[in-house]
């Protein structure tokens, strides 16, 4: 696999050579798809590794790819402040068990994204401490962020009054 | 509403020799707090955990607000997003127009003129004034001080006017376009923006006097709030927050866009991290905000008239005067306007920086001239998440001005 | 680059007076007196007005030339609207609040004009996509803000109420031409 030039991705691939599936710097971005079992692995890395360094958890979402498979693909996009570099970690998620490791242990910062990503997703985090509906609430059905929900469709109103 | 179960313990009364404990029923309060609570500028729910008046527990219920943004960028074409991303942050619509134009346009690899940038550059520091000037002026407000959130206001008021001139709007502004910005700077903006820098200082030194070392106003944020930096690294928390624990983290600084890297500025820090600390930042932060609009004002007189748009048809839409009199333009018109530009398939992830913190958006296209995925990272969202650390242990009326400072913007965090 | 980091000056001990109150409040007494007396003399005299609350409807702020209020049809002197029903502004349109129903005149210049054309005035952002993208100069953003209704059905303008003089128009019309030429000129005579 190529590191594309990026020192961040070099590290990782020295470090997990068997984890990296995918890896491109298209843009300027760093990205690497890993494999699902082996995510917190990967992430674990990126933080603690002197070489990388990444504190934070910028930013947490997916992308439903609708008709491919795996189908969903959860994006992590990591900063390092000592380093001031950045890199994309993705994962496939399949549509039949949409399932990944949560990041929550090691960063506290994934704990709302995660539920987002729940909320609007239905990607399922294990280990996650809380998983609840975060933006919308208990009684809406089904993950509107989906390609396959239509954008039109009304959910009934809920409330005291009801 | 019930109260979530696995959040708050359900503390039986301890048993203690003389049963006082349990005589005096001091099982905890849950105290719920919004989601329309006039001390809290924003929707938003807390379920507070009160042991007497100090917070155990707290819960923080956001999405009172959520409006489908990204399902709705999704249907458009890349253009009739933007307007969609005034609608985020209501105080600084342009920095949230600024970031999605800005990552459409990495996806295009393409670069927008000089005097495009100085002018995204000034109308974007304008909008971080008025978002600091809401923030300050409206924790005054909570905490019962009523005249410096009046001065705050006329100075966000300036701000606004300004905006209106240059762009058109007070609040929504609509004015970055993908590859320029919608028309080039009115002719009588740079004198009005000269006096209005002038008001807003004096303005500024006025809420200063009235407010900064007022003992009520310093008791009340001095060691309330506090967050350590590594806890706002662990949060990803950005922004002043960030800042005000000693951090200068900036991404005008980090990784400079538009035209910071020419501008001279400052990025100020605090030393504790608590919401003092958060209050000066602000403060001075908007002092460096008018030094860059200075300097970008007497950098648009110098650069003279220009381009402001790329001349590339399949991004920009043709010049106006031609479309009405040539027939090739008028064809690129329609193409323009009924397809919009089609953006090469990829990702790519952009980040500026907002007045609450780092604010990006990650985008998906699949070659068309629709959005695959328009992700905006709302740094409200992400800033709200560590409040109940925060607060763990402080009184309840600390809630007030942590919220403040953390400056939540409903439409941000909940898009 | 240019710029560097400074530290805030934290008031980490208040003076013996600060923590008195009472300078403070003296200090705000002197703050507040001034901008009320200022106040005061501007809205008296009615010359340096400093205040900034406006009588609203005895009063009226007067809106800058790029000011967009709701869009609004140019009526031509004939009293025929210069629209000609291409469906820009249809497509360009985030909202999808504008419906047009072209029809069509045998044997006239200008053949096309809109049969119908609506604006959901209850769903329109005022954005001014619709006037960037009308070749025509047909639609464009007035300085018109006042539309509030009790109802919703009348906020739906029908053509006969958007449809408004060229010459009451001007403003706008110039402040757009002005900047057609200014970045015509910009391209060096280029689109």
């Amino acid at each position: 696999m190529d590191d594309c030039g990026s020192p961040v991705l070099r590290r990782l691939l020295e470090a997990l050579p068997d984890a990296v599936e995918e890896t491109h710097a298209r843009l300027g971005d760093a990205t690497a798809r890993v494999g699902r079992s082996r995510i917190v692995e990967v992430l674990q890395l990126l933080r603690d590794d002197p070489e990388l360094e990444f504190e934070m958890l910028t930013d947490l979402t997916a992308v439903d790819y609708l008709g491919e498979e795996p189908r969903f693909e959860v994006v992590y996009h990591l900063y390092s402040v000592a380093k001031n570099h950045r890199v994309r970690i993705k994962a496939r998620v399949a549509e039949d068990a949409p399932e990944i490791e949560s990041a929550v242990a090691l960063w506290p910062s994934a704990n709302w994204m995660e539920r987002e990503v729940w909320d609007l997703y239905g990607i399922h985090f294990r280990n996650h401490p809380d998983l609840r509906r975060i933006l919308l609430y208990e009684q809406f059905d089904g993950h509107p962020l989906r390609k396959d929900y239509p954008k039109e469709k009304r959910q009934p109103l809920v409330g005291p009054r009801n | 509403m019930a109260t979530d179960p696995h959040l708050f313990t359900d503390r039986q009364p301890e048993t203690s020799e003389d049963d006082s404990e349990r005589d005096l029923h001091t099982a905890h309060q849950v105290l719920n707090m919004g989601p329309s609570h006039p001390a809290t500028h924003g929707t938003v729910k807390f379920l507070i955990e009160l042991d007497g008046e100090t917070i155990v527990g707290l819960d923080i219920q956001v999405g009172y607000l959520h409006r489908g943004f990204e399902k709705e960028c999704e249907s458009g074409t890349w253009y009739q997003a933007i307007p969609y991303t005034d609608r985020l942050n209501y105080n600084s619509a342009i920095l949230a127009n600024i970031g999605y134009c800005m990552a459409v346009e990495k996806l295009l690899q393409i670069e927008t003129p000089v005097r495009c940038q100085w002018l995204r550059t000034l109308a974007g520091e304008l909008s971080r004034i008025a978002d600091h000037l809401t923030r300050c002026g409206a924790a005054c407000l909570e905490l019962a001080a009523m005249t410096p959130f009046l001065y705050g206001i006329e100075a966000r008021e300036l701000t606004w006017d300004l905006l209106e001139s240059l762009c058109g709007a007070r609040v929504t502004s609509n004015y970055v376009r993908i590859g320029g910005v919608k028309h080039d700077m009115p002719p009588d903006v740079p004198g009005v923006a000269r006096e209005s820098v002038a008001k807003i200082r004096g303005l500024l030194r006025d809420f200063d006097d009235v407010i900064t070392s007022n003992r009520i106003f310093v008791d009340r944020l001095k060691g309330t709030g506090v967050i350590s930096r590594e806890d706002c690294l662990r949060y990803a928390v950005t922004g002043p927050i960030l800042r005000s624990t000693g951090e200068p983290l900036d991404v005008r600084k980090t990784e400079p866009y538009l035209v910071y890297d020419e501008i001279d500025f400052d990025v100020p820090i605090g030393e504790v991290g608590d919401n003092y600390d958060r209050y000066l930042v602000c403060v001075e932060e908007m002092h460096q905000s008018l030094r860059i609009v200075e300097q970008c004002l007497a950098h648009l007189e110098k650069l003279g008239p220009g381009p402001v748009n790329v001349l590339d048809p399949r991004v920009r839409w043709p010049a106006k005067g031609r479309v009405f009199n040539r027939m090739e333009e008028l064809i690129q018109q329609f193409k323009s306007v009924t397809e919009g530009p089609r953006v090469p398939a990829g990702e790519g992830y952009f980040a500026i920086e907002s007045a609450n913190g780092e604010l990006g958006f990650y985008l998906v296209s699949d070659g068309s001239a629709v959005p695959y995925k328009v992700r905006c990272r709302p740094p409200s969202f992400i800033n709200v998440a560590p409040i109940p650390g925060m607060l763990k242990g402080s009184l309840l009326a600390d809630l007030i001005p942590t919220f403040d400072f953390v400056n939540m913007i409903g439409g941000e965090c909940d898009r | 680059m240019p710029g560097k980091v400074v530290k805030v000056r934290r008031h980490e001990k208040l003076g013996w007076l600060e923590r008195l109150y009472v300078p403070m409040i003296v200090k705000g007494l002197v703050v507040t007196s001034r901008h009320f007396f200022r106040n005061l003399r501007g809205f008296v005299s009615g010359k340096n007005r400093t205040d900034f609350v406006v009588q609203y409807p005895e009063e009226r702020v007067d809106y800058p030339d790029a000011f967009r209020g709701m869009p609004v049809l140019v009526q031509l002197d004939n009293g025929q609207p210069r629209c000609v029903a291409c469906g820009l502004c249809e497509f360009a349109c985030p909202t999808d609040c504008i419906s047009i129903v072209p029809g069509e005149i045998e044997g006239a210049r200008i053949e096309r004009y809109p049969e119908v054309f609506d604006i959901d005035m209850s769903r329109c952002m005022f954005c001014g996509l619709c006037e960037e993208a009308c070749p025509e100069e047909a639609i464009v953003m007035s300085r018109e803000v006042e539309i509030a209704t009790y109802d919703r059905p009348s906020m739906i303008y029908e053509k006969q109420q958007l449809l408004v003089p060229e010459s009451l128009l001007k403003r706008r019309l110039d402040f757009l031409r002005a900047e057609y030429d200014r970045q015509h000129a910009a391209a060096g005579g280029r689109s």
